[in-house]
């Protein structure tokens, strides 16, 4: 039964990244990767990972493909010029991609003696929270020093101060007074008498 | 006794710095270097006493030691024996008349300072020469003198002749050094030492390497070897056939200097050397006959050269090559005492004869050509009487000092001969007919010079007269020796056993018997009866004859013995061969590596590699194409081959 | 694990760090334009500070720290302060050109300072996961300060490239790790060396086995042999297991068992080396060696050149800091396989780095092609696989660091506002309009093609020396070859500098902390050139050679 779900799932992954390279439309490509990080998901179950693959859709899934659709939507990316090269190029890079398919089964798939997934009665989740703040405790610090520098990097590289849009400030605008604004002066007027 | 040798050879130094190097007047260089050659010549003189008279043990010390390489010492030491005393006496006197006769000869002359630096500079290399106790120390004054006298030869660099000439005297030389350095290369391999003590002390006991093999297979006698090698030195620097032809040429340089290096000295150190080297050359019966047959050929053939030469000094500078030969004819008959002998007068009256004809070419306001003279007796008498006295020396008159050099050695030749050394009767028969030439060159040149019609112009007639006596001073000076010293020094010289500390001669081949020797006047008596002076008598007779009585006969002899004349005049044609092969061939060599072996090999690769590269980092750096997908599918085909190559 | 157990106190510098730059990009948000200076000092400060708490926290053994994440040894000390002191020359170099730009922003040194802060961490990294973070921290922080001249094309593309690429090396070293974690079930990198060294020592015994069965068809003769043979090895897992199986088995049972756990077992040493050959590329890429090296020429070209001093000093001493952690202290005893790799990454290296920087018009981009033939030879030390070898690469990499320093602050000084100064003209006729800078170039210049007495030339000397110790004597004739090649581009610059007219006799302009440091700079290449031995012995004092 397991390797029927795992032969399933894989077959699907294995489509669904393809069809990502080799859809026309982007929007199309950006959720057959989509699909491709659900059947990975469900692989992650097959060897007891439920948290990782929780986590994959949650973050891959939710957020990541989330803000490619967005973008892909949003820009108007001439994708069909983008992919002028692909047949010219298909050759040499199918070429090199089979060698590096072909070198990485003869290694990794001789590899025999795997060791059996651990069977323990503590879930993933709970197995993950008690070593990251305490042994992995600086790695995680580290982390979250890197997401700070994420956002650091998003404001400084995008963020224009001077906000070009007009608006109005209303508790401004209520504040005005005659003082500032008029000033009578006399002028003797031009008669020519 | 030290400091006094190191005087003797650094105040000449001293005095050609200063007068070289420093910017001093022309009083103070002619000073200074007369009065550091005259201070040596006065030691020198000292020293002799003290070795001949004064009983003084041999001085044989080493000063300095400049390197030690394995077995190879190289020092700075002095050997002064009897030898050594007698050059040494000789070398400073000749080159201090010289360098007084040099303030009237040079007296116009722009290069004064530097012309009396050099021939201090000389007589420093020469003494370094003939002071020397090992071979490396010959070898320096060796080359010193070579350096110095084509400094000299070439003194007024201006003109091509001069050029030509300086260049040729080293070339030369140098031919004959490559032999030398072999030769002295071959005693350090026979005797594991270069001074000349323990050298001639293992030559005597028979301790040294007896073969040597040259070419494979082939042994040669070892010791016949290195001094046929070392006599090539000799005959570079002594001038003899076939390395005879830079002493012509070197006439070009001013004729103090041919007095002295060309008459006196330097020419002399080549006969100095094997001397020397006696204990050596007396072990190879070979190696002297070779000596023999070279000195012979030179003696004869130079001297013929001498009847159709039209310049003055290039007549006394045959002569030097013919007197040369007799010297080594000598040498090589095993009679070392006479050729020192001979050296030793033939200094004195070649030098008078070639400031002689200084006097006759100033007077003739630098006229050289023979055939422009005639009739200077009157004008010039000091002159006159002295080159008379020189000429008579040389031909070898009875009771002068060239008389009994000469026909010692013309009697050791015939003991040679009678002893059947190899190439000995060739050798006689060349030193007695090279009497007769001897005399009818010289009375040639004087009947032509000094006597018969007046042929140079009226302008020159009109300021002819007799030369300074800073000229003239020197003749006489030179003219007593010439004279009175053959007579006074045969006896100990050859007879007394003078060199007996020095050179060495085997028992056997020893032409000097004190038994035949009964002084001077018996063996000038005895000469009177011998052919040596029938010939020089005849000599002067078809002089007197040929240039006196019909001086029309000698141009019709001339064109008359035809191609004979064209063969002497072109000197036998050895320098048109030698500028043709060896001048002319080198500079083909020379071109040859120049235009394909540099120019288009050697530049031709290393521009062609630069280029090469240059051209490769033009494609190369093509392949920074700019497209991002570019570099993510290099890094790809990067990990495709590693892992390929490392983890199969 | 007790509070005591993480050893904080030794961790102080980057904690010092962390918090500065904390605290300097709040500050720096509430300060008014004029007052953006108090940020460059506080930066300034805050590094002269770690650097002190790095000179203080110098222990005399190696400390782990942080439950066996961090290790504090001789060689962290040294290249961290290395580190902290570039990183603070860097600042100085940019400062005026930022200002002149208009990008004076406080983001930039507070991303400088995570930068550091990620560099730190990968020297002291005692585990692969830490390594992956300090190298992750530092390129995302390069990739956003590249980037900060938002309005320039090129500078936008410099960081696009660098970080698509560098995405796909980290996710590689990603892989590779991954590999050996499958293998060896550790992350921890001593544990890692040994369970290496175990699988090395496996290898053979296998093979030794192998052959010994191989020899007899008689079971029983096969069996006892191998008994024996096994029953002298230690340290090798399969061997212990192998005896234990013989003991408790009858021969024909033991030797059914035996066979397939033997075929099984040597695949862990293939997947060992094609994981080592994924974190190799990683390494690689982030060094920039050949052929991973494609983003070094636009990167260098495009950025601005402040960015590109950052770029290109401090962060290759981490990069040789990240190829020690892992490939020496994690997995010495693989050192055949990865010195062939990283012999074939050096040889390309030098070939392509000095071949292509001839053809360059554009300064920065042949400094950038110059810096991949350095890497080569910087490769060339750590192939001897000793630890003389690898103190002449510290020492080469640390030398290297000070003259690119110096020749990108060379640059930095001539250009204005509106005027980038990374034409090989500009440099043209330096010595008529200023003899003291030109002279500066003319020392790291000379120091880069390796003439003596400046330093580069004992850099050269050293790794060449090594690599001749272990062997490879063709590599350094290789490599000499090639030195001597890429002399040209450097005295080109020389022959420029002295024997040309210069384009333009605009006065040059500078700051006096910005001319200070840069003479101080070259007069450093200067005097270690001519006393290299202060440096060499910290270097070869770091790997317990005492000289």
């Amino acid at each position: 039964m397991i390797k029927f779900t795992f032969y399933l799932f894989s077959l699907i992954l294995i489509f669904a990244s393809v069809r990502v390279v080799t859809v026309k439309n982007p929007v199309h490509a950006a959720l057959f990767l989509v699909l491709a990080f659900f059947s990975s998901a469900a692989i992650w179950l097959l060897l007891q990972a439920e948290f990782l693959a929780i986590a994959l859709v949650l973050v891959y899934v939710g957020a990541v493909m989330v803000l490619f659709l967005f973008v892909v939507m949003m820009l108007e990316i001439n994708f069909s010029q983008l992919r002028e090269g692909f047949v010219r190029n298909l050759p040499v890079a199918g070429l090199v991609g089979a060698l590096i398919l072909l070198e990485m089964v003869f290694v990794v798939g001789a590899w025999q003696n795997v060791p059996p997934p651990v069977a323990t009665e503590i879930p993933n989740i709970v197995a993950l929270g008690q070593v990251l703040y305490t042994d992995y405790f600086y790695p995680f610090e580290i982390a979250a020093a890197l997401l700070l520098v994420a956002m650091i990097a998003a404001i400084a590289l995008t963020m224009r101060p001077h906000n070009r849009a007009k608006y109005q400030k209303p508790d401004q605008q209520v504040s005005v007074n005659r003082e500032d604004y008029v000033r009578i002066v006399n002028i003797p007027s031009e008669a020519k008498d | 006794m030290q400091d006094t040798l190191l005087t003797i050879v650094l105040a000449p130094l001293i005095g050609a710095i200063i007068a070289g190097l420093l910017p001093v007047s022309r009083r103070i260089a002619h000073s200074v270097t007369i009065g550091a050659v005259g201070l040596a010549f006065f030691l020198s003189a000292y020293v002799f006493y003290q070795i001949i008279f004064a009983g003084h043990a041999i001085y044989n010390e080493t000063l300095y030691t400049w390197l030690v390489a394995g077995n190879v010492r190289l020092e700075v030491g002095f050997m002064i024996d009897s030898l050594t005393a007698v050059m040494m006496l000789v070398v400073t006197f000749v080159s201090w008349m010289v360098h007084i006769y040099t303030i009237g000869y040079m007296h116009d002359d722009p290069g004064y300072n530097r012309f009396f630096s050099y021939i201090s500079l000389f007589t420093f290399s020469m003494l370094m020469l003939v002071m020397s106790n090992n071979f490396v120390q010959l070898f320096f004054g060796w080359e010193a003198v070579g350096l110095v006298s084509y400094l000299l030869i070439g003194f007024w660099y201006t003109r091509d002749t001069a050029i030509y000439a300086n260049l040729k005297a080293f070339l030369v030389n140098r031919v004959g050094d490559f032999g030398f350095a072999l030769g002295i290369a071959a005693v350090l391999m026979a005797f594991n030492s270069l001074n000349y003590g323990e050298v001639f002390g293992l030559a005597q006991a028979g301790e040294y390497k007896q073969t040597i093999s040259i070419f494979a297979g082939h042994e040669w006698s070892m010791i016949t070897v290195m001094c046929i090698l070392l006599f090539v030195g000799a005959m570079g620097k002594s001038a003899q056939f076939p390395l005879h032809v830079w002493l012509p040429d070197s006439m070009e340089g001013p004729t103090p200097i041919s007095a002295l290096i060309h008459a006196a000295t330097m020419v002399t150190a080549g006969i100095f050397m094997v001397a020397r080297m006696s204990p050596l050359f007396e072990l190879s019966t070979t190696a002297l006959s070779f000596v023999m047959v070279v000195g012979a050929i030179t003696a004869f053939f130079m001297g013929l050269l001498g009847l159709v030469q039209h310049d003055i000094k290039r007549v006394v500078a045959y002569s030097t090559l013919s007197q040369l030969g007799y010297m080594t004819v000598a040498l090589g008959a095993s009679a070392y005492t006479a050729g020192i002998f001979h050296l030793m007068t033939h200094a004195f009256f070649k030098a008078l004869l070639f400031l002689g004809a200084g006097s006759v070419i100033i007077a003739m306001h630098h006229e050289q050509d023979m055939r422009k003279m005639g009739g200077l007796k009157k004008y010039m008498p000091i002159t006159y009487w002295t080159m008379l006295i020189g000429s008579l020396a040389l031909i070898g008159v009875p009771g002068m000092s060239g008389f009994f050099s000469k026909d010692a050695i013309i009697e050791a030749v015939h003991h040679a001969y009678d002893a059947d050394r190899a190439g000995a009767w060739f050798a006689y028969y060349s030193v007695l007919f090279g009497v007769f030439i001897t005399a009818l060159y010289t009375f040639r040149m004087f009947f032509l010079t000094f006597h018969g019609k007046e042929r140079m112009d009226e302008h020159t007639k009109e300021h002819l007269h007799e030369t300074p006596w800073v000229v003239t001073g020197p003749l006489i000076a030179l003219a007593i020796p010439s004279i009175f010293i053959g007579m006074f020094t045969i006896g100990p010289m050859l007879f007394g056993g003078y060199f007996s500390d020095s050179i060495f001669v085997a028992a056997a081949h020893n032409p000097f018997d004190p038994e035949h020797y009964h002084g001077f006047i018996s063996f000038m008596l005895h000469g009177l009866i011998q052919p040596p002076v029938w010939l020089a008598a005849a000599g002067v007779g078809v002089a007197y004859f040929l240039y006196m009585k019909r001086p029309e006969l000698p141009e019709i002899i001339a064109k008359r013995s035809g191609i004979v004349y064209k063969i002497l005049v072109e000197k036998y044609y050895f320098d048109r061969f030698n500028d043709w092969f060896f001048a002319g061939g080198t500079r083909k060599v020379g071109t040859f590596m120049w235009q394909f072996g540099d120019v288009r090999f050697i530049d031709g690769f290393i521009n062609g590699m630069a280029d090469l590269i240059d051209w490769f980092a033009g494609v190369f750096r093509k392949v920074q194409t700019g497209f991002l997908y570019h570099y993510a599918f290099a890094m790809l085909i990067g990990l495709a081959v590693m892992l390929g190559a490392f983890v199969y | 694990m007790t509070i005591a157990n993480l050893n904080i106190a030794w961790l102080l510098p980057e904690i010092l760090i962390l918090t500065m730059a904390c605290v300097i990009l709040v500050i720096d948000a509430y300060l008014p334009k004029q007052l953006r200076n108090l940020t460059y000092h506080l930066t300034q400060g805050t590094l002269l500070g770690a650097a002190l708490l790095i000179i203080a926290a110098n222990p005399m053994q190696p400390i782990l720290a942080m439950n066996d994440m961090v290790i504090i040894d001789a060689m962290s000390v040294v290249l961290k302060l290395f580190i902290v002191l570039i990183v603070f020359f860097t600042f100085i170099y940019s400062r005026e050109y930022l200002q002149d730009r208009k990008i004076f922003k406080g983001e930039y040194f507070v991303l400088g300072l995570f930068a550091t802060l990620g560099m730190l961490i990968m020297v002291s990294a005692h585990n692969l996961l830490m390594v992956f973070l300090g190298l992750e921290l530092l390129s995302l922080s390069l990739y956003a300060m590249i980037a900060m001249n938002r309005d320039s094309k090129v500078a936008t593309e410099a960081a696009m490239k660098y970080f698509v690429l560098g995405a796909l090396a980290s996710g590689m070293l990603l892989y590779g790790m991954s590999m050996l974690y499958g293998i060896t079930a550790t992350l921890d990198l001593t544990k890692l060396s040994q369970s290496v060294s175990e699988i090395s020592n496996d290898r053979i015994v296998i093979s030794s086995v192998n052959q010994l069965i191989s020899e007899t068809e008689e079971v029983e003769l096969a069996i006892k042999n191998v008994e024996k043979h096994v029953t002298t090895i230690t340290n090798s897992p399969i061997a212990t297991k192998i005896a234990e199986i013989i003991e408790a088995n009858i021969e024909t049972d033991a030797m059914v068992i035996i066979k397939p756990m033997l075929a099984s077992s040597s695949q862990n040493y293939t997947i060992l080396v094609f994981g080592l050959v994924f974190i190799v590329i990683g390494v690689a890429f982030k060094l920039g060696a050949v052929p991973f090296h494609s983003w070094i020429p636009d990167v260098y070209h495009g950025s601005p050149t402040s960015m590109t001093l950052f770029v290109a000093s401090a962060p290759k001493i981490a990069a040789f800091a990240m190829v020690i952690r892992m490939l020496v202290d994690g997995m010495q005893t693989l050192h055949t396989d990865w010195q062939g790799m990283l012999i074939l990454l050096s040889i390309l290296s030098i070939i392509v780095g000095n071949i292509i920087a001839i053809a360059q018009q554009n300064i920065k981009r042949m400094l950038a092609y110059s810096t991949i033939a350095h890497v080569g030879y910087l490769l060339l030390g750590i192939i001897a696989a000793n630890a003389d070898g690898y103190a002449a690469s510290m020492f080469y990499v640390v030398v290297y660091t000070i003259m690119t320093l110096g020749a990108f602050g060379m640059i930095i000084l001539l250009s204005r506002t509106g005027f980038e100064a990374d034409k090989i003209e500009d440099f043209k006729g330096l010595n008529e309009r200023n003899p003291w800078y030109a002279m500066i170039m003319l020392i790291i210049m000379l120091s880069m093609a390796g003439v003596p007495p400046m330093v580069g030339f004992w850099a050269k000397w050293a790794v060449l020396a090594q690599v001749i110790n272990a062997g490879f004597v063709w590599l350094a004739v290789l490599a000499v070859l090639f030195a001597v090649i890429g002399a040209f581009y450097y005295l080109r610059i020389v022959k420029l500098m002295y024997f040309d007219k210069p384009t333009s006799l605009v006065p040059i302009e500078a700051g006096v902390d910005m001319r200070f440091a840069l003479s101080a700079n070259a007069l450093i290449v200067l005097l270690l050139g001519l006393m290299p031995n202060t440096l060499m012995a910290i270097c070869l004092g770091a790997w317990g050679i005492s000289v």
